[in-house]
């Protein structure tokens, strides 16, 4: 199930048909040339971008001036997501800044995880799945047909909506990674299981019993613990798929302190349905509606002055 | 918005005055009658299906019971098997043997019965076979699991191997007979022995002490062809199926998250592999001791296949019995009551034995699944 190869975004194709931005960094963020800063005009009310949207007209992503400067560890351009015959994604384009928390916030089916995932191609998997533009992580063209899929994985950690931790003890959980590498030193080892226990505070919990099984821990403590084998490998970027959907608010509390924890070392790409989270964790965030990319800035104007209209009703509960 | 026309269309449908219940007629007298009926008949046919479990087996202990007083857990260590009675001659101090009238004084010794032998037998062809068919069903599963679908074979594969559980275990039986046994016995066997003949660890796989006019004689196993090698392989083939089907629906329910999990991290294919392997193990087991039932009780083919030797030889290419194939060949012929008694004995070991095998892999199977799939 190999992805279309994608014809390197070649203009005007599928791109939605934006005049082009002609700002001066545009050389030198090639990727994040296409979003164009839309400009919310006064007339044009929450309903018509949404009804276009719905219409399936290309539309104009809202994209802070702040972001396109940025340094992105991982850039999207143009980048489009078929499930067989349906459209997942259409022409996403942003970019994701390094070492800084960005969220995915949006309704259900907007493609948010679906674009998580595709950073690190689990999409791969399903059945059907095509892609068409352009991801790189670092540089590297995810998509390219020489990118080794195993090595790519190996550079990103993630973590999923229900924590799933490997039945077998602790300290074999959090390093699998490690182990799959190969390495075989106990004093590495447990070195990088505790310092990533520490890391996802779930150290002083589970310290004297790191041989039992990893099942024997409670929800949030195996959320944090497949944290902690997400960072243990050291990853690139950290992508979180709504981690704490399944966590009462105490578990989700000690995962957000996580999560603010590592802000400025790690990358963190989250995908998230509450919105508060969105607001408390990133300094990013990116709202998305039915696969396109609607509004994309600094968490602070996204919740507080929105470029958009239909941002704003969605973030202040109105709509979705 | 897509949530303010909904709220519009529910308030529509419940909008306007309430409306009365309408009254309906209640249930007719014969409806109630056959349903009381059918409720018994299904009572019945449960009660049936419990007695047809009980009967055998109560019937089994009746029968069995002479034998299982005059052996007792004797049998199950006892290696002498003999149907007839046997005429020993009394000797006297000098070792001379006794004679009145110009005959042999003789005492006799009565018929003895003891199970060891096809224990062994049924033990070391099982296994034989569960090291041919666990790998194999374990990568099919594997296969039909993970590699399959995306090719979309799945359906066919899983229906062709459902289909091999199908063929009757006579026609498995020839086949070993015919085919497998001459290819054994003309191929692989000698290959073995002049390969691995010399291996002085191994002798006693090719050798046996053969005890003749008082002195033991080491003496090569003959490349018979029809041995346990044989019988394990065909019950190998035999269990092939089921072990592959319920493996396959046990890592079918290995969660997706689990799979991926490991694939984020960096995890090849195969490594990917190991975790569902090691997330179904319990069920897997399971599976395996399910495979390991039908071989312990698989009779005709292992029959055929087998070589029929009540005594205990360790080389798996020594003609041996088990338990099932002791049975299926003696039988007919058990005329006298303590032999037919003692088959019975075998026959009620064996039934306890599926029963335990089966018990232990449905608690992994079912109840392991049906444990995580409430938990989720």
């Amino acid at each position: 199930m190999t992805p279309a190869p994608t014809s390197p975004t070649s203009p005007g194709t599928a791109a939605p048909a934006a005049a082009p931005a002609t700002e001066p960094s545009m050389s030198a963020m090639p990727l994040v040339s296409r979003p164009v800063v839309g400009i919310a005009s006064p007339e044009q009310s929450a309903t018509s971008f949404i009804d276009a949207i719905k219409a399936g007209k290309p539309v104009t992503s809202a994209v802070h001036p702040s972001l396109l400067k940025a340094d992105h560890i991982v850039k999207v351009d143009d980048f489009q997501l078929w499930y067989s015959q349906n459209k997942a994604l259409h022409g996403v384009t942003m970019g994701f800044p390094r070492s800084k928390v960005t969220a995915m916030i949006g309704p259900s089916g907007c493609g948010k995880s679906t674009l998580l995932r595709s950073i690190n191609r689990l999409n791969d998997l399903i059945d059907g799945v095509r892609v068409a533009g352009k991801m790189t992580l670092s540089g590297d063209d995810v998509y390219a047909p020489k990118m080794d899929v195993i090595n790519l994985r190996k550079r990103l950690g993630m973590v999923f909506q229900k924590s799933n931790p490997f039945p077998m003890s602790i300290f074999e959980n959090v390093v699998y990674g490690l182990r799959i590498d190969g390495e075989k030193r106990k004093s590495v080892l447990a070195d990088a299981c505790e310092s990533a226990l520490r890391a996802a505070a779930l150290w002083e919990e589970v310290k004297d019993r790191l041989k039992g099984s990893a099942l024997g821990l409670s929800g949030g403590q195996q959320q944090r613990l497949c944290i902690a084998r997400a960072i243990a490998a050291e990853p690139e970027v950290l992508l979180m798929d709504e981690p704490c959907s399944a966590l009462d608010p105490i578990a989700t509390l000690k995962i957000e302190e996580f999560i603010r924890s590592i802000a400025g070392r790690i990358t963190v790409v989250i995908v998230t349905h509450n919105m508060q989270q969105a607001a408390r964790v990133s300094d990013n965030t990116a709202f998305f509606y039915l696969g396109r990319l609607v509004e994309y800035g600094p968490t602070a104007d996204i919740f507080q002055n929105p470029m958009l209209p239909e941002t704003e009703s969605y973030v202040t509960g109105r709509f979705g | 918005m897509s949530g303010l026309s909904m709220e519009t269309a529910t308030a529509a449908t419940l909008a306007g005055s309430p409306r009365p219940a309408r009254h309906r007629p209640p249930a007719s007298g014969i409806s109630r009658f056959v349903d009381s009926g059918l409720r018994w008949a299904c009572r019945g046919a449960a009660a049936t299906i419990l007695l047809m479990l009980i009967l055998p087996v109560s019937v089994l202990l009746i029968q069995a019971w002479p034998a299982v007083h005059r052996f007792g857990a004797g049998f199950l260590v006892s290696s002498e098997w003999r149907a007839n009675e046997l005429e020993i001659p009394v000797r006297d101090a000098a070792g001379k043997i006794i004679q009145k009238d110009g005959e042999n004084v003789t005492t006799i010794e009565p018929p003895s019965f003891g199970a060891l032998p096809v224990l062994y037998g049924t033990a070391v062809s099982a296994m034989l076979a569960l090291i041919f068919a666990v790998p194999f069903s374990f990568a099919a599963a594997l296969f039909i699991v993970r590699v399959a679908p995306k090719i979309k074979i799945a359906g066919p594969l899983s229906f062709l191997i459902e289909f091999l559980a199908a063929i009757p275990s006579l026609a498995y039986g020839l086949w070993g007979l015919f085919v497998l046994a001459p290819f054994l016995a003309t191929t692989v066997e000698p290959a073995l022995i002049s390969t691995l003949g010399k291996v002085p660890f191994l002798s006693w796989m090719f050798f046996q002490d053969v005890e003749i006019a008082g002195a033991t004689v080491r003496r090569q196993l003959p490349a018979a062809g029809r041995d346990m090698l044989c019988g394990g392989l065909v019950l190998g083939i035999m269990i092939l199926p089921i072990i592959t089907a319920v493996s396959r629906d046990v890592l079918k329910n290995v969660p997706r998250a689990q799979i991926e999990g490991s694939l984020a991290m960096g995890a090849t294919w195969w490594q990917s592999c190991v975790e569902m392997l090691r997330y179904g193990r319990a069920g897997l087991f399971g599976a395996v001791m399910l495979g390991l039932a039908r071989a312990a009780g698989e009779t005709m083919a292992v029959t055929m296949v087998i070589g029929n030797n009540n005594q205990i030889v360790l080389s798996p290419l020594a003609p041996a019995q088990t338990m099932a194939s002791l049975l299926a060949n003696e039988f007919a012929e058990a005329t006298d009551g303590l032999h037919g008694s003692a088959l019975l004995y075998v026959a009620l070991i064996l039934l306890v034995m599926s029963l335990l095998f089966n018990i232990v892999a449905r608690y992994l199977v079912v109840g392991k699944n049906s444990r995580t799939s409430g938990a989720h």
